[in-house]
């Protein structure tokens, strides 16, 4: 929030801009630059694999700032993200294949349309208090699944859609893995840009008010109807946009690929990463797909270790390992990775004094 | 008019497992107020293990069923005791992410017990065949299910009514902290809840197991579930056994009339539009409560 | 939009310290000034006729009350009376069966509780609820939230428009802090606070909303003479200084009989006298509903 506790050392403020400045000395300016032109410059160092890691990363990254938009920040609890990443995914597929248009008029619809469905499924739910939203978003994520597998003539139906990449930008040619990537990257950027100043101006400030007491919220002139719903609105913009990113890089979407599983996997990666802050989201997306990456090296020795051909493994891997991380971070550090950084670095500030 | 006597009995016959699974969600939430969807996977496991004592230890049927429902009751335990209890005091968020995680958990644990495959019972343990009644056939699964379930969730009422520990856990069903400042010991209480819901999980596991299949795709009826607990209101068991029965209607109405009109897989579609419905119409359900919040 | 130069240091100096000068600035270029004369004050909030029960229970009885311009008006009454419902009926948050609300003459009684806020009406509760995750200072500008003015789109964006904006709601609200003298834990998270300390961030969040009219609940509960002189200095200030009514819900009687300039006296829900304070002293119903009959 504005209000930084824990500030380096040596730093005040002259006037009220400087107060609410997130990067505050020179020298984390000049860091935080340093690391975007790293970010920038890592698909020259690393091989193929390596771009594809770090492009799902990013296209993760983005729906995982949705979710922390709607879960952290509004305390609404959605069981429906992959699902709306799949609209998303489908928008584009289905614009780029019966109306022809470009991609970079599809990827503002991509967000615009699992915007507008996720608010009609929500709407009856967020008047309420309590759990319904959960509840409505399982709900569309059934329904959802169904109307695009069943809807042949549109969706090509379980067979999947064909997508093409972007067109040629400014002379740059979006064929190609790493210059994706690069796009990609600038795309994330600009979102966590935007969801960074959504937390810290008024309506951000709204939805944490709403999450923390809303009935006193209601009384003290916010309007919780809208909020809620221009919470999980823009949820879904960006989980539709990060969808919609996904896809181009496959180059082929898959009703398939979003199960009620991916959903449940959205939001424990969430906690793990840390609620209510930025960086947890980003460290939550990160988390995921490296486990993602760990569990494809693993899979191998836990088919032999179980014995012959099993190949179930891989599907249980997944589903054991990645439940029994969530629950241990739940259990002993529930404001996850983000609050231990804090602490790290606070530790690092308050050396040699233990608190 | 015959179709839909036919659909509204078979539907009356599989509700029963339904209401069984919802008044396992109710339990636990009426006790914890955290909303268990693991217990959709639940009743995976409990398949599993009856056929595990059926088919590949080859005992009787009822040494089967009560090692079983002791194995339901370790469960309810285990999970109770290492991922609930630690998360006291946490905003409700967490316990809701641990039961959804819970929930794959146990599905991941159900594809190791069960090899990944879907595997049938062999001879089923109830007894296959029909009996005719007028023009009904009625398949003896069913109604031996269906009965099961009565008893199952008559034994529980009875729990409720005439024992010591039903009446705490109505208390604790009310309020807390007044059940905790009556000496009521309220830990022990959501132990029971979470043991109660296992058990009946898991029965309602076996029971599906036999009609269905034992495979992964039984949680599909947990999820049905979970759209009667909110017709019938999040906090009634009355609410929950009806809307179950009026799910599995509705299921075979679906299957009779609406299914050839749609294309594709309309059975687990239909009831969470009927769901969604429910949210805009009477979002508290037949006999919820709304609470009243004071400032 | 007062003028928010780089160097706060030359405002400071230039500006009377006392603090809420800047909120007064932004109540003032709303509305007219209150008229000095006593006599001829209007009524500016007029709850008639209010009756609500709960299943059985009449919790308000045909109550009515007048708050006119400028005064600060005490409700008394002994536990159970129906204080706070009334209170919360006129915020919006209940809905009450019959009876109606009007505020400037503008019928106020079925408009939502944000609506009502937005329109000036501000509360404190008995019970405090605050955002109990946010600082003091972050509470404070989310109680700014109707008067704050850039929609979520240039939020997003951010630069320029939100920055300025910012940055002079949070000059309002450092006004509110300097007044109600919460400066040293202006940083802390609300909810590490002592109970004294949440109830002055409770009355800086309703300050903050710009209120016409202010309504507490039990502001002085729990607190030692020191923290109750403290408040009531506070009440009396934001009355002179920013001229708007103040309702007042109190069990302290010597507080009350000092400050108040009319009583309204409540048991079980009806309104069994009102007047000034000599007035209420004396009246052998007050005594009776206090002390009980005979």
């Amino acid at each position: 929030m504005s209000i930084n506790i824990n500030r380096p050392c040596g730093t005040f403020d002259r006037n009220y801009f400087q107060a609410k400045e997130i990067y505050r000395t020179p020298l984390r300016k000049i860091l935080l630059a340093l690391l975007i032109i790293g970010m920038y410059l890592l698909p020259f160092l690393v091989g193929d694999y390596g771009i594809s890691i770090l492009t799902l990363i990013c296209a993760f990254t983005i729906g995982m700032l949705g979710l922390q938009i709607i879960t952290g920040y509004c305390g609404q609890i959605s069981i429906g993200h992959a699902a709306f990443m799949g609209v998303g995914m489908y928008t584009v597929g289905i614009l780029q294949r019966h109306f022809g248009l470009n991609f970079w008029v599809c990827l503002p619809l991509a967000g615009l349309v699992p915007m507008f469905i996720g608010m009609m499924f929500g709407l009856p739910a967020l008047r309420m208090k309590g759990l319904y939203l959960a509840f409505a978003t399982l709900a569309a994520h059934f329904v959802i699944v169904y109307v695009i597998s069943n809807w042949r003539s549109v969706t090509n139906g379980t067979d999947g859609m064909w997508m093409k990449r972007p067109d040629v930008l400014l002379g740059i040619d979006f064929k190609s893995d790493r210059n994706y990537y690069l796009l990609v990257l600038t795309i994330t950027i600009i979102m966590t840009y935007l969801a960074t100043n959504l937390a810290r101006s008024k309506l951000g400030r709204s939805f944490v008010a709403v999450r923390d007491n809303d009935i006193a919220a209601e009384v003290m002139g916010i309007n919780i109807a809208y909020t809620k719903i221009m919470a999980f609105g823009i949820g879904c913009f960006f989980a539709g946009i990060s969808g919609a990113l996904g896809g181009a890089y496959y180059e082929y979407v898959n009703i398939e690929w979003f199960g009620l599983d991916d959903s449940i996997w959205y939001l424990g990666f969430l906690v793990v990463g840390g609620f209510g802050s930025i960086f947890g989201a980003i460290a939550g997306a990160t988390v995921w797909k490296i486990m993602d990456e760990f569990s494809t090296l693993v899979t191998p020795l836990a088919e032999i270790f179980l014995g012959g051909a099993a190949f179930y493994a891989s599907a249980a891997f997944a589903l054991v390992f990645y439940s029994l991380i969530i629950i241990v971070f739940l259990v002993f550090e529930p404001r996850g990775i983000a609050h231990r950084w804090e602490m790290v670095k606070r530790s690092y500030r308050l050396h040699p004094f233990p608190y | 008019m015959e179709e839909t006597i036919k659909s509204i009995v078979l539907g009356l016959c599989s509700g029963g497992i339904y209401a069984l699974l919802a008044v396992s969600y109710v339990v636990i939430y009426k006790s914890t107020r955290v909303f268990p969807f693991s217990q959709a996977a639940v009743l995976i496991i409990g398949a599993y293990i009856m056929w595990y004592c059926l088919i590949a230890w080859h005992l009787p049927i009822w040494l089967g069923f009560i090692i079983t429902c002791v194995g339901g009751a370790i469960l309810g335990v285990f999970i109770e005791r290492a991922f609930m209890r630690p998360l006291v005091g946490q905003p409700i968020l967490a316990p809701i992410v641990v039961t959804l995680c819970l929930m794959l958990f146990l599905r991941g644990i159900g594809i190791l017990m069960g090899k990944g495959d879907i595997q049938g019972f062999g001879e089923s343990f109830l007894p296959v065949g029909a009996w005719k009644v007028g023009f009904l056939h009625l398949p003896k699964i069913q109604v031996y299910g269906f009965i099961l379930c009565t008893v199952l969730i008559g034994a529980l009422m009875l729990f409720y009514e005439k024992t010591r520990t039903g009446l705490g856990m109505r208390v604790v069903h009310e309020d807390h902290v007044v059940a905790q400042n009556l000496g009521i010991n309220v830990k022990r209480i959501f132990q029971y809840s979470w043991i109660i819901s296992c058990i009946i999980a898991v029965a309602a596991g076996m029971l599906l197991g036999n009609i269905q299949g034992v495979g992964l795709a039984l949680d599909a009826n947990g999820l049905i579930a979970i759209a009667a607990v909110l017709f019938g209101g999040l906090e009634s068991f009355a609410g929950a056994i009806i809307a179950g029965l009026a799910i599995g209607i509705l299921q075979m109405l679906t299957i009779t009339y609406i299914a050839p009109l749609l294309p594709g897989e309309t059975t687990m579609m239909i009831p969470f539009v009927f769901l969604l419905l429910i949210l805009f119409i009477k979002p508290y359900g037949l006999f919820g409560l709304v609470r009243i919040e004071r400032l | 939009m007062a003028e928010i130069t780089r160097d706060i240091t030359k405002k400071r100096e230039q500006r009377y310290s006392y603090g809420l000068t800047l909120l007064r600035e932004c109540i003032e270029k709303k509305r007219l000034m209150t008229n000095p004369n006593v006599k001829e004050r209007k009524v500016l909030l007029r709850a008639e006729h209010i009756s609500i029960a709960f299943g059985k229970l009449q919790a308000l009885n045909n109550v009515m009350v007048e708050v006119k311009e400028g005064e600060i008006l005490a409700i008394i009454g002994p536990n159970g009376a129906g204080k706070t419902c009334l209170l919360n009926v006129i915020s919006g948050f209940y809905h009450a069966q019959q009876g109606d609300v009007y505020m400037e003459e503008k019928r106020i009684t079925h408009l939502s509780s944000h609506k009502i806020a937005e329109l000036g009406l501000c509360r404190t509760f008995q019970n405090i609820a605050l955002y109990t995750g946010l600082s003091v200072t972050d509470n404070i500008i989310a109680g700014r939230h109707p008067h704050i003015g850039y929609n979520f789109v240039t939020g997003m964006i951010y630069f320029p428009w939100a920055n300025k904006e910012e940055a002079y709601q949070r000059a309002i609200a450092e006004d509110i802090i300097d007044f109600l003298e919460l400066e040293h834990v202006r940083g802390s998270v609300v909810g590490m606070l002592a109970y004294g300390l949440r109830k002055r961030v409770e009355l800086g969040r309703a300050l903050a909303l710009e209120p016409r009219i202010l309504l507490l609940d039990e502001p002085m509960a729990g607190m030692n003479l020191d923290e109750k002189e403290d408040m009531a200095r506070f009440i009396i200030d934001i009355n002179e200084f920013l001229k708007i009514p103040i309702v007042l819900i109190e069990h302290d009687m010597g507080v009350v009989m000092d400050i108040a300039d009319r009583i309204v006296v409540l048991d079980f829900g009806n309104m069994i006298a009102e007047g000034v304070p000599e007035e209420i002293k004396g009246n052998p119903k007050v005594i009776a509903a206090y002390l009980g009959a005979g």
